[in-house]
C-alpha cells in the first residue's frame, strides 16, 4: 500500500507541514461557519421538485393559503368562558396589535374582530345583515352574549374561531414566511405579557400553536442545543479518556483529531451553501466519539511498544503499519453506513450521511498523519512521561479487574454453552422480528419538543378545546378543460357558419380568437364575452350575429363553472358530511359550508334552510350575496375564481402522521365506494399531509439505504477476510443488533420517526467495527496458537476488553444527547448508546459461540498445513 | 320627450359653465370644496343611467367580470337619491338587482333580488363599507359616502388640485383612520383618494383613470380601486351614460326588483 507508506512517512518526516496543513484547513473551514443557515422546515425533507410538494405549493398559491400562527385565548375560570367583556377586550387588543406587525398577511387574519357576522337583522325583520362580528370590543356581558349567539350560528366560525365549549378563542395569523414565525411569536408574546400586566384578574391564558412556530422555534433551540451538546460531548470524551489514561499528553492528540474533523466537516457543509438541518446539527456529536477511537488505538499500541530513549519513529511505523488495515476498514465501513443515507430520497438526510462519511474518512486520515506527527514532535522527556502512563498496565496487566474477570467468565461460558447460546440468540432474533412487525411508523414535528415544553402544552390545550390546529386540504379539481375548450371552439365556429352573410363575422371572430389563443378555457370565455359585446356595439350591422354568439359563449361560461353545479356540490357535501361524522376529523370547512350558511340566512335564518341552493344560478347568486360582505376574498380560499377547483379544509386534532394516514385511508375508502364524478381529480395538500409524504419516502428510502449498505459492507468483509464464512460471521453481530434494536422499538411502542430511521444505517456502520476487530484478532491468534480453546482464552483478555472499552467510549460520548431539551436528540443518544452496548455484547458472546459450532476451524481461519506445523514446532520449543 | 331633454341639458351646460367662471377663484373652505365635489361626483343631472363593466383582478392576475346597468334618480340635490343596479353578466347572475334608497346622515334602505332563488331580500344597513359584489369597490364608493361623516381639512392647494384630508367623526365607523382626496380644481372631480390605516400607511387607493364631459357634466368613464394589501385591483368602466332622462320615482320601487324597468335599461340609440 503506497498510500500508507507515504502518509506515515509524511507525518513523521514533516510534522510541521502536517500541523500547518491541518491548521490551514481548520481555519479555512472555521471561516465558513459564521455563515451558518439553520433550516428546520420539514417541507425541505422533500426535494423542491417533489410532486406532492410542488402540488402543495401550487395549492397554497391558488387558494391564497399561508402558513399560520394560531394564538389561543383560553378562559376556564369565567362561567361565560371567553365570552366576557374583559377577555374579548384583550382578544381585540391582541388582534389589533398583531395586525400591525410586519410579516403578517393582515387582510387574511382571522379573529373575532376581523370576520363578518352574517345574520338576520334584529331591528328590521326579514332583512339580512352583514356586519363586523366585533368591530369594537364589548363593554357589557349582554354584548358579549350577542357575539356568542352570532358565532354559534355560523358553522364556518364555530369551533374554528371559538371552541365549541366557549372556553377558547383563536386568532389565525397568516404569515409571509415560516422563517418569520419565531420572531413574530416573540413579538406576540410581548403583547400578551403586556395584557397580563394590564388585566391580571382576567383569568386569560394565552397559547401559541401551529406547525410554523414549532418548526421555527425548533430551529432556534437546535442552535442552542448544538452550542451545548457538542462541547459537552467533547468534555465527556475528555473525562472518559482521563479516567482511562490519566495523561493530558495522551488525550491531547485524539482531542485534536476530533476537533479538526468536526470543524473541517461542518465548514465544508456550510461552505458549500447547505443549510444545517436537524440531522446535520448532530454531525459534531456523531463525529467526535468515532474520531477519537482510532487515535486511542494508535496511542495504546505505541505506548506498549515504545522504549524510552529510542527514537519514536520505528515503533510508530510498526504501530501504524499494523493498525492501518483494520482502522481503514472500520472507517470505510462506518463511512459506507452513513454514506448509504444518500440513497434515501430526503435531501437533508443525504447531506447528513455524506458529510458524516466524509468526516469519518477525514478522521482516519488525520489519525494516521496528525497523531504520528504529534508523537514525533514530542520531546524525549515527554515521550518518557507518556511511557509512565503506559497503557500496558491498563490494557494488558489488569487481568484481575472486574471487567477482565467478567470477560474471562463470559468466554468460558460462551464456549461451554455455545449451543444454548446460539439457540437463545435465534429465539431473541425471532422475537425481535415479531417486534419489528409491530413497529408504529409515525412522526410529528410538535413532538420533537419535550412534553413540558410550552409549545407542547399549547398544542395539547388548544386541541383539547378546538377542532384541531393541524391543517390538511383535500383538493377536488375538474380536469379535461383543454378538451372542452377545443370542443367549444369548434362548436362556436359551427354556430357562425350556420347563419347567413356570416363571412365578415367569421373573419372578425377568427381575429378575436387568434388574440386569445394561449388562454385557458375559463379565461378565454371570460375575455370572449367582453370582446363579443364590443363587437356587437362596433359592428351594429351584424349585431344579431354577435349577440347570438355572445349567448353561446355565456352559456358555455356558465356551465364551465363546475363547482357551482348541484351534482358537484352534492358530491362535496356528502363527502364533507361523511368526514364530519368521523372521529378522525375535528372539523371541515368548504365552499359547501359557506353556501349553506349564506343560503340559510337569505332564506330567513331557519336551520331547516341550511342546505345547498338547488340550481347553478341560485348557487352563483348566493355567492354574489356573500361577496357583499367585508371579507369577500375568503371565498377564494375555498374555490378558484373559475370554479374548477375547490379545497376542503380539514382541521385535525393531532399532527401525528399516523392520524393523517388514517384520514387519507378514510377518504380513499369513501371514494372507492362513492366514485368521484367523471373528470374530477382529488389530491391532498397541507403541511400535515406533506409530513406523511416525506415519512413514507423515509421508510422506503431507509430500506434501500440499509440494504445497499448491508451488501456493500458484506462485500468489503469478503475482501478484508478473503473468506465467505468469516465475511458472513462479521455481519452476524450487526444483523442481530439491528433486529434486536428495532424489535425493541416495536415492543416498547416508540414511534419509528426520522431519528429512529436514520439510526439503522448508523448501527450497521458502527457495530461492524467490533466484529472486524474481533475476527481479525481471532484469526491471527488462532494462526499463532493453532488451538481454539487457547484462542478463546486469549481473545477474552485483550481484544474483548478493547471492544468493551471502545463501546463504552462511544456510548458515553453520546450521552450528552440524553440531556437535550429536544426529543430527537435524546432518541438518537439513547439508541446509539444502546446499539453500542448490544453490538459489543453480541460480538463478544455470540461470535465465539457460533465459531465453536463450526467444525473445521483450520479452514475457517485459513490455517495452512505449514502454519500448523510451525505452531506445533513453536509449542514444542516452548 | 327627447327634445325636452335636449333643451334641458343645454341649459345645464350653460349653467355649469357659468358656475365654473364664478368659482374660478380658489376656494379655501374645505367643507365647500367637499360638498361641491360630492355634487359633481354623485349628483350630476336629476337622474342618469350608465352601463358598467367591472374587471376584478386578484394579486395573481386572475380575473372576474361583472356587467351591470345603474339607474339613478336624485330626490334632492346633494340629499336623498335612489339607485337601481341590474346585473347582466355573468349570465348566472343576470337580473340580480340591487335597489338602494340613499339617505345621507341616516341608514340607507337596501333591497336585493336574486332571480335564481326568486327571492327579494332586504339588506339591513350595517355599515356601507362592505365589498360591492366581490370587487375592491365598497358600496359607499358606488353610492357616495356622506360628507357629514367625516371632518375635512384643506391640506394643500396645488395648480391642479385641492388636497383634502378627511377623518371619520366616529373612528369606529370605518376601517381607515383618514383619507386624502385630490379634487380637481377645475372640474371638482375627486381624481384620487388614498386611504390610510392607523399607522398612516396607505393601503387603498381609488383613482379616476378617464373622464369626459357628458351633457355638460364632467363624468367619470373609467376608475380603479387598488387594494394595496392584497395587490388586487378592480377597474370600472362606464359606457352609454345619459343624464336627465326623466325617470320617475316608480322606477325605484320594490316592484322593479322582480320586474326591472326595460324602458330605462335598454340603450336608446
Amino acid at each position: 500500500m503506497g498510500l500508507r507508506a507515504w502518509l506515515v512517512a509524511l507525518a513523521m518526516e514533516k510534522p510541521k507541514q502536517v500541523f500547518f496543513g491541518v491548521i490551514a484547513l481548520v481555519v479555512l473551514a472555521g471561516l465558513q461557519i459564521p455563515s451558518i443557515k439553520v433550516d428546520t422546515d420539514p417541507e425541505n425533507m422533500l426535494p423542491h421538485d417533489q410532486v406532492d410538494r410542488v402540488f402543495h405549493d401550487e395549492v397554497k398559491k391558488r387558494f391564497s393559503l399561508y402558513d399560520s400562527i394560531i394564538v389561543g385565548v383560553v378562559n376556564t375560570q369565567n362561567p361565560q368562558g371567553v365570552y366576557n367583556p374583559q377577555t374579548l377586550q384583550d382578544l381585540h387588543k391582541l388582534s389589533s396589535a398583531v395586525q400591525s406587525m410586519k410579516g403578517v398577511i393582515r387582510q387574511d387574519l382571522m379573529s373575532l374582530d376581523t370576520v363578518d357576522n352574517i345574520s338576520q337583522s334584529s331591528n328590521q325583520p326579514g332583512a339580512i345583515r352583514f356586519e363586523w362580528m366585533m368591530k369594537s370590543a364589548p363593554t357589557t356581558q349582554a354584548q358579549a352574549d350577542q357575539i356568542k349567539a352570532s358565532v354559534e350560528n355560523l358553522p364556518l366560525l364555530q369551533n374554528t374561531l371559538v371552541s365549541g365549549d366557549g372556553k377558547a378563542a383563536g386568532i389565525y395569523i397568516p404569515i409571509e414566511s415560516k422563517s418569520e414565525s419565531y420572531r413574530l411569536s416573540k413579538e406576540i408574546q410581548t403583547v400578551i405579557d403586556q395584557l397580563n400586566v394590564e388585566s391580571p384578574a382576567a383569568d386569560n391564558e394565552f397559547y401559541m400553536a401551529g406547525l410554523p412556530v414549532a418548526e421555527d422555534t425548533f430551529g432556534v433551540e437546535m442552535f442552542i442545543q448544538m452550542a451545548i451538546s457538542a462541547p459537552l460531548a467533547g468534555l465527556m470524551i475528555f473525562i472518559l479518556m482521563w479516567v482511562f489514561f490519566r495523561s493530558m499528553l495522551l488525550i491531547t492528540a485524539p482531542m485534536l483529531v476530533a476537533m479538526a474533523a468536526v470543524i473541517i466537516t461542518m465548514g465544508l457543509l456550510i461552505g458549500q451553501g447547505y443549510t444545517v438541518h436537524i440531522m446535520s446539527s448532530m454531525i459534531p456529536i456523531f463525529l467526535m466519539p468515532i474520531a477519537v477511537v482510532d487515535s486511542v488505538h494508535i496511542l495504546s499500541e505505541f505506548s506498549d511498544r515504545y522504549k524510552p530513549g529510542d527514537k519514536p519513529n520505528a515503533a510508530l511505523k510498526a504501530v501504524v503499519g499494523h493498525l492501518f488495515t483494520p482502522m481503514f476498514y472500520t472507517s470505510i465501513t462506518s463511512a459506507v453506513g452513513f454514506a448509504s443515507l444518500a440513497f434515501t430520497p430526503i435531501p437533508p438526510v443525504q447531506i447528513f450521511g455524506l458529510h458524516v462519511a466524509f468526516g469519518i474518512l477525514l478522521a482516519f486520515v488525520l489519525t494516521v498523519t496528525l497523531v504520528p506527527a504529534y508523537i514525533v514532535s514530542l520531546s524525549p522527556a515527554r515521550l518518557a512521561a507518556l511511557k509512565d502512563h503506559s497503557l500496558s498496565e491498563q490494557v494488558h496487566e489488569d487481568n484481575t479487574s472486574l471487567l477482565s474477570r467478567l470477560l474471562a467468565m463470559t468466554g468460558r461460558f460462551s464456549i461451554a454453552k455455545s449451543k444454548t447460546l446460539v439457540m437463545m440468540f435465534v429465539a431473541v432474533t425471532l422475537v425481535s422480528i415479531y417486534g419489528l412487525t409491530t413497529i408504529q411508523i409515525n412522526d410529528n414535528p410538535v413532538r420533537w419538543f419535550k412534553e413540558d415544553h410550552r409549545l407542547r402544552i399549547a398544542d395539547r390545550v388548544m386541541n383539547e378545546h378546538f377542532s384541531g390546529t393541524y391543517d390538511a386540504f383535500l383538493v377536488l379539481e375538474r380536469t379535461g378543460l383543454d378538451e372542452q375548450k377545443t370542443e367549444f371552439l369548434a362548436y362556436l365556429r359551427k354556430q357562425v357558419n350556420a347563419r347567413e352573410n356570416a363571412q365578415a363575422v367569421t373573419d372578425k371572430l377568427d381575429s378575436i380568437l387568434r388574440t386569445l389563443e394561449g388562454e385557458d378555457y375559463s379565461t378565454l370565455l371570460q375575455k370572449l364575452t367582453y370582446q363579443l359585446d364590443d363587437a356587437a356595439y362596433e359592428d351594429s350591422a351584424h349585431e344579431a350575429h354577435w349577440m347570438a354568439l355572445l349567448d353561446t359563449v355565456e352559456q358555455a361560461q356558465s356551465s364551465s363553472k363546475y363547482f357551482l353545479t348541484p351534482s358537484a356540490l352534492g358530491y362535496l357535501n356528502d363527502l364533507q358530511l361523511f368526514l364530519d361524522d368521523s372521529a378522525l376529523v375535528g372539523k371541515s370547512n368548504s365552499l359547501v359550508t359557506l353556501l349553506k350558511t349564506v343560503y340559510r340566512e337569505l332564506q330567513g335564518g331557519d336551520p331547516a334552510h341550511y342546505k345547498l341552493p338547488d340550481n347553478r344560478n341560485a348557487a352563483a347568486q348566493t355567492i354574489l350575496s356573500f361577496q357583499s360582505s367585508h371579507r369577500p376574498d375568503d371565498l377564494w380560499h375555498m374555490v378558484t375564481p373559475d370554479f374548477n377547483a375547490t379545497a376542503l379544509w380539514l382541521q385535525l386534532k393531532s399532527g401525528d402522521n399516523q392520524e393523517m394516514s388514517r384520514v387519507i385511508k378514510l377518504v380513499d375508502d369513501y371514494v372507492s365506494e362513492h366514485p368521484l364524478p367523471a373528470n374530477v381529480e382529488m389530491n391532498w395538500a397541507g403541511l400535515t399531509y406533506i409530513n406523511v409524504v416525506w415519512q413514507e419516502q423515509m421508510v422506503t428510502g431507509m430500506l434501500s439505504s440499509l440494504t445497499s449498505a448491508f451488501f456493500m459492507v458484506l462485500v468489503m468483509m469478503f475482501v478484508l477476510f478473503r473468506s465467505i464464512k468469516l465475511g458472513l460471521l462479521a455481519m452476524l453481530p450487526l444483523t442481530v443488533t439491528i433486529l434486536f434494536i428495532y424489535g425493541l422499538i416495536g415492543f416498547v411502542g416508540k414511534d419509528y420517526d426520522m431519528p429512529i430511521a436514520v439510526l439503522s444505517a448508523l448501527t450497521l456502520g458502527l457495530s461492524v467495527d467490533f466484529a472486524i476487530h474481533f475476527l481479525e484478532r481471532c484469526r491471527t491468534t488462532y494462526q499463532e496458537s493453532g488451538s481454539w480453546p487457547s484462542t478463546v482464552t486469549e481473545m477474552y483478555k485483550g481484544p474483548a476488553r478493547a471492544i468493551s472499552r471502545n463501546a463504552v467510549v462511544v456510548a458515553i460520548g453520546f450521552t450528552p444527547l440524553l440531556f437535550a431539551p429536544l426529543v430527537p436528540y435524546i432518541t438518537v443518544g439513547f439508541f446509539l448508546a444502546m446499539i453500542m452496548a448490544v453490538s459489543a455484547v453480541v460480538t463478544v458472546v455470540l461470535l465465539p459461540a457460533v465459531i465453536n459450532g463450526i467444525k473445521d476451524k483450520d479452514k475457517l481461519f485459513a490455517m495452512s498445513e505449514d502454519d500448523r506445523l510451525k505452531s506445533i514446532q513453536e509449542k514444542n520449543n516452548v | 320627450m327627447s327634445k325636452f331633454i335636449g333643451i334641458k341639458s343645454l341649459l345645464i351646460v350653460m349653467a355649469v359653465s357659468a358656475l365654473n367662471t364664478v368659482y374660478a377663484t380658489e376656494l379655501t373652505d374645505a367643507n365647500a370644496i367637499v360638498s361641491k365635489a360630492n355634487l359633481v361626483a354623485y349628483y350630476a343631472g336629476n337622474d342618469g343611467r350608465s352601463e358598467a363593466r367591472m374587471l376584478i383582478t386578484d394579486a395573481q392576475g386572475r380575473e372576474q367580470k361583472r356587467q351591470f346597468t345603474i339607474l339613478r334618480r336624485d330626490r334632492e340635490e346633494g340629499g336623498e337619491q335612489d339607485f337601481l343596479v341590474v346585473f347582466s353578466r355573468p349570465s348566472d347572475v343576470r337580473n340580480t338587482v340591487f335597489l338602494v334608497a340613499k339617505k345621507p346622515g341616516g341608514d340607507d334602505d337596501r333591497w336585493l333580488y336574486l332571480p335564481g332563488l326568486d327571492l327579494v331580500k332586504r339588506i339591513s344597513a350595517g355599515d356601507k363599507r362592505t365589498s360591492f359584489v366581490g370587487s375592491h369597490y365598497f358600496y359607499e364608493d358606488v353610492s357616495g359616502r356622506s360628507i357629514t361623516e367625516d371632518s375635512h381639512q384643506l391640506l394643500e392647494t396645488s395648480d391642479k388640485y385641492y388636497v383634502i384630508e378627511n377623518k371619520p367623526l366616529d373612528p369606529n365607523s370605518a376601517e381607515f383612520s383618514r383619507y386624502i382626496a385630490w379634487i380637481n380644481k377645475a372640474s371638482f372631480l375627486p381624481e384620487k383618494i388614498e386611504y390610510q390605516d392607523e399607522n398612516d400607511k396607505v393601503y387603498r387607493r381609488v383613482e379616476v383613470l378617464a373622464s369626459e364631459v357628458i351633457q355638460g357634466h364632467e363624468t367619470v368613464t373609467k376608475s380603479q380601486v387598488s387594494d394595496l394589501r392584497s395587490g388586487g385591483i378592480t377597474t370600472l368602466a362606464f359606457r352609454f351614460q345619459h343624464y336627465d332622462l326623466g325617470m320617475d320615482q316608480a322606477v325605484f320601487s320594490e316592484r322593479s326588483l322582480r320586474k326591472p324597468p326595460r324602458e330605462w335599461l335598454q340603450r336608446d340609440e
